[in-house]
């Protein structure tokens, strides 16, 4: 049971010279420098509005004198371990104080906020506060080697099923309206009334779902967290696990969804808020992944072929025997890949911690493919976006193939 | 002579026919109990389903609880486990009311009831305890062989074969155990083979894993003798938390992946 918050007003008085914006800031716990810094470029991004900033870390010993902000501290209710992405914990907070202080828009910033650019908080702010979106994400410009789970199964998965538009579904720094920020409250109670204050939410799904406005703005760089104290085997069984439950709890949305645009279109469709980098130069050493696959696939064929049809396996079995210089595992076969993951992982045709295992090595040859593809001076050679969205596309193509599954799973499939 | 012989023949002839025709009817009662008890079962599983498929059981019950239960149902759903509990349950009642109907058929001085009733209630145990065992034997088995090939374990499949007939034969020692079959053989085989599975795993484990522990000596080695290492040793360790811990080389640190 989640005890009570508490909270302290500092008396950092708001001038009367300023408008009243009606954003409300809520941070994740930050180091002391950190905060600092976040608060500075919170100054510099609002130096012309009254701003109410809430953080359960202690008040700093210097403010920035620039901006007009009221710092609040509170207790959070439950302590949340982990820390790199928002936790259902701090979806409370900032609902109940938006409802207190009848704040129009809620700006939630997650761990490393430092690093993001004030123009980039500005963006994310204006967006909520004009009202043309219920939700408001960033899109980072990351590295060709940065997140890999969310480009190879997140993002493609969230837009195909949700018809959205974000590239990180599972963002970290969101800016949403007050029936968004109730709504995600509502989400976030569930889970921590069970006691399961790590899960994760995602606010793109649960936005789509209510019928509400989304919408990406550019975000530039930033520093992503890392998480702590785990393997990739159980942050991928993790992360996974959460996305195809709230995509089981989301079928009867997602079955019926019609996309505002056709898959034919979007096969050629460019994300416009992301700018297309180059490819890299030198082609990486993708021997481990290479060799992780191979082992998995002598390994785990048997476990693989309860969850994949015929076809599939087919593909996995040239792939196994394809030599390193022209290792590609294609869109298709990765977008059934995941498809009939997620498939089994609704019908339990397995035990669904064998199943999110199983997937591990799979994801590590899409991963070195992908490298490949986006790496070296080769004709065939993509920049990394590019491919994203090529898969993203694929991924769109082939959703009738997923829903009819889902409807009929008994249903013969060569 | 030969009439006597053919006395004792006639005699034992018709205590065995005697034994056979009180036996017979305790068996039918059972087979009875039991047909008649699951046909309830199942028609009780079939109203109950029509039943809360018309109140919308499974959207009532999914929007009231926070916990999902339906994780634990078969096919996701809270009726298909209601109307599933209530028909085992039924087939279970026929049983019991089979053994007890069975048991009352003899008198109480008889020496086949007092052999085969519990000899009965045995092979009951026998068989969950097989099923326990199986079942319980292909999970850990598939665990293992996910999770080493996940640490790209060359052995992976030798392990997880290893851990099944460990079960295996544990289950199947229980088993004979619970019967009374075998005695003392069952004993002195079950020790012999889980202990030799036991050597062949820990031979396997120890021999694939002499570069492993080789190479994580040395690394501990290295911190101890000079913590300044420590600081150019730090991308290597960084990567640990992001790529899958393999016993092959670890990649370049200016080829780190980052997955989230």
């Amino acid at each position: 049971m989640a005890a009570p918050s508490t909270i302290t007003e500092d008396a950092i008085p708001s001038s009367p010279g300023h408008a009243p914006s009606g954003l409300l800031v809520s941070l994740t716990p930050l180091s002391g420098e950190a905060l600092e810094a976040t608060l500075a470029n919170l100054a510099l991004a609002f130096a012309d509005r009254d701003l109410l900033v809430i953080t359960p870390d202690p008040t700093p010993t210097t403010l920035p004198t620039s901006g007009h902000i009221r710092l609040t501290t509170y207790t959070p209710a439950t302590i949340a371990p982990g820390g790199w992405v928002l936790t259902p914990a701090e979806f409370l907070e900032p609902c109940k104080l938006m409802r207190e202080h009848a704040s129009t828009a809620c700006l939630l910033l997650g761990p490393e906020a430092q690093s993001l650019a004030p123009e980039a908080l500005r963006a994310l702010a204006d967006a909520a506060l004009t009202g043309n979106a219920d939700l408001v994400t960033p899109c980072y410009a990351l590295g060709p080697r940065d997140g890999l789970v969310n480009s190879a199964i997140l993002y493609p998965v969230t837009r195909s099923l949700f018809g959205t538009r974000p590239h990180y579904p599972l963002a970290i720094d969101l800016a949403f309206s007050m029936r968004m920020a109730e709504r995600l409250a509502v989400c976030a109670q569930k889970f921590t009334a069970a006691n399961q204050n790590a899960a994760f939410i995602w606010p793109v799904a649960e936005a789509a779902a209510a019928g509400f406005s989304v919408a990406e703005v550019p975000a530039g760089a930033r520093t992503l967290p890392r998480p702590d104290g785990a393997d990739l085997n159980t942050m991928l069984a993790q992360v996974a696990g959460s996305f195809f439950a709230d995509l089981d709890a989301k079928a009867s949305f997602w079955q019926r969804a019609r996309l505002a645009y056709s898959p034919r279109t979007a096969a050629f469709a460019r994300a416009e808020t992301t700018s297309v980098q180059p490819a890299a130069a030198e082609t990486p050493d993708v021997q481990s992944l290479l060799d992780s696959f191979c082992l998995a696939y002598t390994n785990l064929h048997e476990i693989w072929s309860l969850v994949l049809p015929p076809n599939s396996l087919l593909g996995l079995k040239k792939l196994s025997q394809m030599p390193a210089a022209s290792f590609r595992m294609s869109d298709d076969l990765w977008v059934r890949i995941v498809y009939d993951f997620i498939l089994a992982y609704r019908l339990r045709t397995i035990n669904r911690g064998h199943l999110l295992g199983a997937l591990t090595p799979l994801y590590l040859a899409w991963v070195a493919s992908h490298l490949l593809l986006t790496s070296g001076a080769r004709p065939e050679t993509t920049p990394p976006e590019k491919h994203i969205e090529a898969l993203a596309a694929a991924f769109e193509i082939d959703k009738p193939y997923l829903v009819s599954r889902w409807r009929w799973p008994d249903r013969f499939n060569p | 002579m030969g009439q006597q012989i053919v006395f004792a023949l006639r005699d034992s002839m018709h205590r065995v026919l005697i034994k056979l025709a009180s036996f017979l009817p305790g068996l039918l009662a059972l087979l009875v109990a039991v047909v008649i008890l699951t046909a309830v079962g199942a028609l009780l599983a079939l109203i109950l389903r029509r039943i809360l498929t018309a109140v919308k059981f499974d959207e009532r019950f999914a929007r009231s609880q926070t916990v999902n239960v339906a994780d634990w149902s078969p096919r996701h759903s809270p009726t298909v486990l209601v109307a599933r509990t209530a028909f085992w349950a039924c087939v279970i009642l026929g049983f019991i009311i089979g053994i007890a109907a069975f048991d009352a058929s003899y008198a109480g001085n008889s020496q086949i009831a007092a052999i085969l009733i519990p000899y009965l209630t045995h092979s009951v145990g026998a068989v969950l305890i097989l099923l326990a065992g199986t079942v319980i034997a292909r999970f850990l088995s598939r665990s293992v062989l996910i999770g080493a090939v996940n640490l790209q374990m060359q052995y992976a499949r030798l392990l997880s074969l290893g851990v099944k007939w460990l079960v295996l034969v544990l289950t199947t020692a229980m088993v004979l155990d619970h019967l009374e079959i075998g005695g003392t053989i069952v004993d002195l085989a079950f020790g012999i083979l889980f202990g030799g599975i036991v050597l062949t795993l820990s031979l396997a484990i120890g021999l694939g894993s002499r570069d492993l522990v080789s190479r994580s000596l040395e690394k501990n080695a290295g911190h101890s003798v000079d913590p300044r290492t420590a600081a150019h040793t730090a991308p290597e360790d960084d990567l640990a938390d992001i790529l899958p811990r393999t016993a092959s080389p670890q990649p370049k640190p200016s080829e780190t992946l980052r997955h989230f």
